[in-house]
């Protein structure tokens, strides 16, 4: 009695901060709907015996998932107003496709029944003698390594993409290269000049020192605008 | 459990992962070409195990190996090899030498793989965004260029919707047939009489997933942009291996687990494989970008090799699998052909460009001429056989609209594909390309003589698309 | 082994051309192919021999396995029987004939690409060898196709003319609509009979008589089925009624390549079809009605197009048009023996014609238009004797060969009865006549009067070289000889003897014998009206050279419809090529105005080509593409619960 009212009560608060996500104006107050659903969805594994799902479902998105939301969401200047407009100019024709696919699939639905043997086939029937940590790990790295393996591909290309599409060799920073320091010869930066008296620099002009620039790092050639201004105050 | 079957796929990935820690260490000069040997090197040992590879199924149920992966695998390493030899030189010219491209390259290919061996709802899926997520940030690899970053975008933006939709008619044939597994699912379904009308719709939706990835009409709206927008390799990438892996995924999940509703999603099949075939011979006359032709003319084929699936038979699927081979060999070519367009250091990409080439390169032109006249199915060339395989399965099984529209279609597309031998023949001779590097005339050598002498030796192929056939249809 | 090789060394003389002709020179490339034709020539000549007078025995000579799957299984192989012996001793003559005269008629193009013409020139031949000895119906696609392919590039050989790309596309296309019907043939074929090798076909012919077929709404007799869409293949390469269109551009192409291609070879391949074909033809009745039908009104039109021509190589071509014409009523009557023949003594005349249509024109300096002739019999008088033989033949006036098979065409049509046949035999006559009178007109515009031409050009008058006029004379002899020398063999008391299987008459099918026995005025008929059409033509253009400008004057709506070919290219430009172009257009920039109104191109247009295209369906914008795929979604689950 208790566990089901809990339920309704948890299930409930899930499902308005979840719409709150989407409708809240400011930001801020979206990620921290977020944040009460995240816990809602613990309370609602904690009731169907999942204990350890609940508690990383805190960990893992409370604590960092939901965190990192908010530091992004503060640190970008999104223009939701400018959002919501595109959202109110394709509502109607949303809308439209939007109700006719709901009535088509409130058709279909309204033939749904469950087959009598339908707790059976569940893919993974919970087995009452060992911890659900266990079951989880015997699903995760027993039946199913295939899949978590491919998963854990499938968050290597993300990294890659996200280096590769972001990451950029600073070109006009100077970094210190003691070994050509080293290897310079006076020869290569002191010209001695016998310059006669009273001439001044009218009659031999200013003399630029021969230092070698040093080469670029990579050639890349543009689209470095804005992003590579600071590299100078190294 | 046998993990032995999934063999060339974890040699694969372990070597992606190898080849990556050597491009962070190497020197960054070299790094590009050297890792990209490497690519070629891992992909060939790996075909060599799907080659040595027993059939068999492994992983809970998850993964299946047989004689129709097996065709699929292989012809996938071949694809996704051609595309890491022809980006060797392009990379060069457009400054793109960065080592993640062909390990990106080499991780979609493990993607592909997962996918022709799925046997379970949700290896399909984990494969396909595997091959997915590699793609999007492929096209989006020249980041400094904003057509690329754009393309990478919408590629990504609406592929991630169609992922959507498929995740949603998994969830829809999961919660009404109580199986992720491919037998499950089969033998829920096995009366089509009792068959729920959720079932079929889930079906829709699976099949609204992959026709996009397949660019089938009416999923088809991001292609022309995406393959103008993407590097030029990358888009003969995308136009080849992901094309045959969601093809050949899309059939194995209907013939298979859905095999006995049959007649219902085969007029959903024909609707698409119709609609891909008109918009992609009509829509292609006008352009004058030669890679946005080849978007189209790409949706076109995939409407030709969808009548193959929707013959629903043995010989249908046979037909598909060799379409989908001399389609690689034929768009490997021609994309070989278009990166090798080149003056003065720039890559051009318009078909006026190719004017006259006939006098100013004619081996090329050759190769173009070829190429063309095979994919506008005239014999003898490879593009004719494709079509000849898809279209007596059709005929076999009554289809004669479906096979008449095909026909009607490729009459039609022969005119722009025609066009372009006659730009290069007939008209006023343009400035000559730039001298072609040895790597891509290697892809256009290579796939010009498979494409010109398979009439030749059919039957070795034949027989092994028949036997890939025979495993969905016993 | 003979038969082997006159298929395939002109393959071997077009490979070394191709392959080496840049680097052996023009000289050697022409050598090298002529003299693997004269090989080709030697060997078919003497295959033929030996099979219709030697003994030899019929057969087929098997070269590889090709495609092997399943219970589809094809292989590389000759048929050796009197028709295919028939057609390549009679391609590989002419073709040789033809690789000699074009050496002097391609001697004034620049050098160094004229290898590539003689290439091109022995492909062809080597496809059409490739189609007439085809085992089965896939291998005689491929040569089929190789034929198309050749004369594309032969058409386009100056691909420095527009008019010339122009053709060489519109004979490839017009020309691949015929192939969609071919192939469907061939794909039903092996559909009924499980089959496509034509030995199992025609042993199947009597098992599946009664085999229906459903298409379009109807169900219709198997056979009846296939034979129209074979027919249909056979009206795109032989240019009949409907699917002519592209045979008179394709003069635009050097004139030997009209005479190997659009007079002796490729565009009788319809008619070869036809009697190769024929056991299966003899079942469907109706099928064949049509050809008759098709074959009688093409004669006619073709023929009535002819007589307002201009120019020499179009009403030489018009005048092929009307020819085929006749080899189709042959056939669609049952009498594939005279339709054989009258390609065979065609392919002779028609060739003589344009070789010496081509000797006209390399004397007027490129001039095609035959009113701006006239007056140049003397200066050409070895030319002007042989357009003479050329023409007498085609118009069939006794002894020349256009003579003994028009007659047995128009007898055999007349004999067998049906009311399609009558009406070819009427539309025949007719276009004898007409026949008569344009090749009359030709010859009197092209060679009397007063001499039309600049000075400049009448002086530069010749004869043209011996290598050149051999070559017609040698036609000549054939276009003289091979009507009273053959007729017998063919069509006489013996034709079984001749043909053994190679052709196929059913048991109602009688009309190789009634042929014998229709009255006398039907066999005079045909040469009356040719003479009448002479005398026509002579008293008008010689007697009265103001006529004709009076009667098309008065008669101006019928002299320009004709003038305007039926007003065909007109008719399919409107019907086909424009609304193509619309729907292409259409469906790459319809308004989307109407679905979602005035929203500017989104994310920066990837589609940059046209700022002036602003609104088309492929916006750039990610939101329409998003919305395009929802809405299919939403279609295709509509439309499927609505079909389940």
């Amino acid at each position: 009695m208790i566990a089901q009212l809990a339920f309704y009560a948890f299930a409930a608060i899930l499902l308005v901060s979840a719409g709150m996500v989407v409708s809240a104006r400011n930001p801020v107050h979206s990620v921290l709907y977020l944040v009460l659903a995240f816990f809602n969805a613990a309370a609602l594994f904690l009731l169907a015996g999942a204990e350890f799902l609940a508690m990383i479902l805190v960990i893992v998105y409370v604590g960092a998932v939901a965190v990192l939301f908010l530091f992004v969401v503060m640190m970008l200047d999104i223009n939701f107003a400018q959002l919501r407009e595109g959202f109110q100019r394709y509502l109607p024709i949303g809308a439209t496709i939007g109700v006719i696919l709901l009535v088509e699939l409130g058709i279909v639905l309204g033939g749904w029944s469950l087959a009598p043997q339908s707790a059976g086939l569940r893919a993974v029937p919970i087995d009452p003698n060992v911890t659900n940590t266990v079951q989880i790990g015997r699903v995760l790295y027993t039946d199913y390594i295939l899949l978590f393996q491919a998963s854990g591909l499938v968050l290597l290309v993300a990294m890659i993409g996200a280096i590769v599409l972001t990451l950029r060799d600073r070109t006009s920073s100077r970094h210190q290269s003691i070994a050509a320091q080293l290897a310079r010869t006076p020869a290569d930066t002191m010209e001695l000049l016998d310059v006669p008296s009273g001439v001044g620099t009218k009659g031999i002009g200013f003399l630029r020192p021969k230092v070698k620039e040093p080469a670029k790092v990579a050639q890349d050639n543009h689209g470095h605008i804005g992003h590579d201004n600071h590299g100078g105050h190294h | 459990m046998n993990w032995q079957l999934a063999l060339p796929e974890i040699f694969l990935s372990c070597s992606a992962m190898a080849i990556l820690m050597y491009g962070v260490f190497a020197r960054p000069e070299r790094s590009f070409v050297m890792s990209s040997m490497l690519a070629v090197g891992a992909l060939l040992l790996t075909a060599m195990l799907v080659l040595s590879g027993t059939p068999g199924v492994g992983y809970n149920g998850l993964f299946t190996v047989d004689a129709y992966s097996h065709f699929a695998k292989l012809l996938i390493l071949v694809a996704v090899g051609l595309g890491v030899v022809m980006s060797l030189d392009y990379a060069e010219h457009a400054n793109m030498q960065r080592f993640e491209f062909p390990i990106l390259m080499l991780l979609a290919a493990v993607g592909m793989m997962l996918m022709v061996s799925a046997t379970s709802l949700m290896t399909l899926y984990l494969g396909l965004e595997l091959m997915s997520l590699s793609i999007y940030v492929l096209a989006a690899f020249a980041r400094d260029e904003r057509r690329s970053a754009e393309a990478g975008l919408k590629y990504f933006v609406l592929g991630a919707l169609a992922s959507g939709l498929l995740l949603y008619g998994v969830s829809l044939v999961y919660g009404f047939s109580g199986s992720m597994s491919f037998a499950e699912i089969g033998r829920a379904m096995a009366d089509p009489k009792t068959a729920s009308p959720g079932l079929t719709v889930g079906i829709v939706f699976i099949v609204a997933g992959l026709a996009f990835k397949v660019s089938a009409v009416p999923f088809h709206m991001w292609t022309p942009d995406v393959y103008e927008g993407a590097p030029t390799p990358v888009t003969a990438f995308m136009g080849t291996a992901p094309k045959v892996a969601a093809i050949v995924l899309l059939v194995r999940l209907l013939s298979d687990p859905f095999g006995a509703l049959l007649g219902q999603w085969q007029q959903l099949i024909v609707l698409v494989s119709i609609a891909s075939m008109a918009l992609g011979s009509l829509a292609a006359i006008g352009q004058r970008n030669i890679k946005r032709l080849m978007a189209y003319s790409s949706i076109g084929h995939m409407g030709y090799a969808l009548i193959g699936l929707a013959a629903g038979t043995g010989a249908g699927v046979r037909g598909v699998l060799i379409y989908m081979l001399t389609y690689v060999f034929m768009n490997a070519g021609t994309f070989a052909c278009i990166i090798a367009m080149r003056r003065q250091g720039r890559n051009v990409e318009g078909v006026s460009d190719l004017s006259g080439l006939g006098r100013t390169d004619p081996a090329m032109a050759l190769a173009i001429a070829i190429f063309m006249f095979s994919m506008a199915g005239i014999p003898p060339f490879s593009g004719f056989w494709g079509k000849y395989f898809i279209f007596t399965a059709a005929v076999q099984q009554g289809m004669w609209l479906l096979a008449v529209i095909g026909v009607l279609t490729s009459v039609i597309g022969a005119f722009y594909y025609i066009r372009i031998i006659k730009v290069m023949y007939f008209d006023e001779p343009a400035p000559a390309f730039d001298p072609r590097p040895a790597s891509l005339s290697f892809v256009v050598g290579a796939s010009g003589l498979f494409t010109t002498f398979f009439f030749l030796f059919p039957a070795p192929v034949v027989a092994a698309a028949e036997a890939a056939a025979k495993v969905l249809f016993r | 082994m003979l038969f082997a090789t006159a298929v395939f060394a002109p393959l071997l003389g077009s490979l070394v051309a191709l392959l080496f002709g840049k680097q052996i020179g023009d000289r050697a490339a022409q050598a090298v192919t002529i003299i693997c034709m004269i090989l080709a020539a030697i060997c078919g000549t003497s295959a033929f021999v030996s099979l219709v007078y030697g003994g030899g025995a019929p057969g087929v000579v098997t070269l590889a396995t090709w495609v092997s799957s399943g219970d589809f299984s094809v292989t590389w192989a000759l048929r050796y029987d009197t028709l295919s012996a028939v057609m390549v001793a009679m391609i590989t003559f002419i073709a040789t004939l033809i690789h000699i005269y074009s050496v002097g008629y391609m001697g004034h193009e620049p050098h160094g690409s004229v290898w590539r013409f003689f290439s091109y020139l022995s492909l062809f031949t080597f496809a059409m060898l490739m189609l007439v000895t085809a085992d089965n119906l896939l291998q005689l696609f491929f040569g089929w196709e190789g034929v198309g392919l050749a004369s594309y590039l032969l058409i386009g050989y100056w691909y420095h003319k527009p008019s010339a790309c122009a053709a060489a596309i519109k004979a490839f296309v017009v020309n691949r609509i015929g192939d969609l019907g071919f192939a469907l043939g061939i794909a039903l074929i092996f559909v009924v009979f499980g089959s496509i090798t034509f030995d199992a076909i025609f042993a199947g012919v009597s098992q599946h008589q009664n085999d229906s077929y459903s298409v379009l709404g109807g169900t219709f007799r198997a056979y009846e089925v296939i034979g129209v869409l074979l027919f249909i293949g056979a009206m795109g390469k032989s240019a009949q009624l409907g699917l002519h269109v592209w045979l008179p551009d394709a003069m635009e192409g050097p004139t030997p390549v009209s005479a190997l291609i659009h007079a002796a070879t490729m565009v009788t391949a319809g008619v070869f079809l036809m009697a190769r074909m024929s056991p299966v033809l003899e079942y469907a009745p109706h099928a064949m009605a049509f050809v008759t039908f098709v074959g009688a009104s093409t004669a006619l039109f073709a023929a009535t197009v002819g007589v307002v021509q201009n120019d020499i190589k179009r009403i030489i071509a018009y005048s092929t048009c009307s020819q085929l014409g006749y080899m189709f009523v042959a056939a669609g009557v049952g009498a594939y023996q005279a339709s054989v023949f009258h390609l065979l003594t065609h392919a002779f005349f028609k060739a003589l014609l344009f070789l010496g249509a081509g000797s006209v024109i390399h004397a007027m300096s490129d001039e095609q238009d035959i009113r701006k002739m006239g007056g140049i019999w003397k200066k050409i008088p070895l030319t002007y004797t042989m357009m003479w033989i050329g023409s007498l033949a085609l118009a069939g006036v006794f002894p020349f060969a256009g003579f003994f098979s028009k007659d047995a065409v128009l007898e055999a049509a007349f004999a067998s009865h049906g009311g399609f046949a009558q009406y070819g035999f009427w539309c025949g006559i007719l276009a004898a006549f007409l026949t008569a009178f344009y090749s009359w007109r030709l010859l009197i515009l092209t060679f009397h009067g007063a001499p039309r031409a600049d000075k400049h050009t009448m002086d530069h008058v010749h004869e043209s070289p011996l290598v050149m006029t051999v070559p017609l004379m040698l036609l000549a002899a054939g276009a003289v000889l091979t009507g009273f020398t053959f007729a017998p063999q063919l069509l006489g008391e013996h034709w079984q003897h001749f043909w053994g299987a190679a052709i196929h008459n059913g048991p109602n099918n009688h009309v190789m014998h009634d042929m014998h026995e229709v009255p006398g005025w039907v066999v005079a008929l045909p040469a009356v009206v040719g003479l009448s059409g002479i005398a026509l033509a002579y008293i008008i253009y010689m007697g009265m050279p103001a006529l004709p400008a009076q009667l098309a004057e008065r008669f101006g709506g019928v002299y320009r419809f004709l003038l305007n070919k039926w007003y065909f290219d007109e008719l399919y430009d409107r019907i086909f090529v424009r609304p193509t172009m619309a729907l292409a257009r259409g469906l790459w920039q319809v308004g989307d105005a109407t679905i979602i109104d005035g929203i500017p191109n989104g994310v920066a247009s990837l589609t940059a080509q046209g700022a002036g295209r602003v609104v088309k369906v492929q916006t750039g914008s990610i939101a329409h593409y998003a919305f395009a795929m929802l809405i299919g979604v939403v279609v295709l689950v509509s439309l499927y619960l609505i079909i389940r």
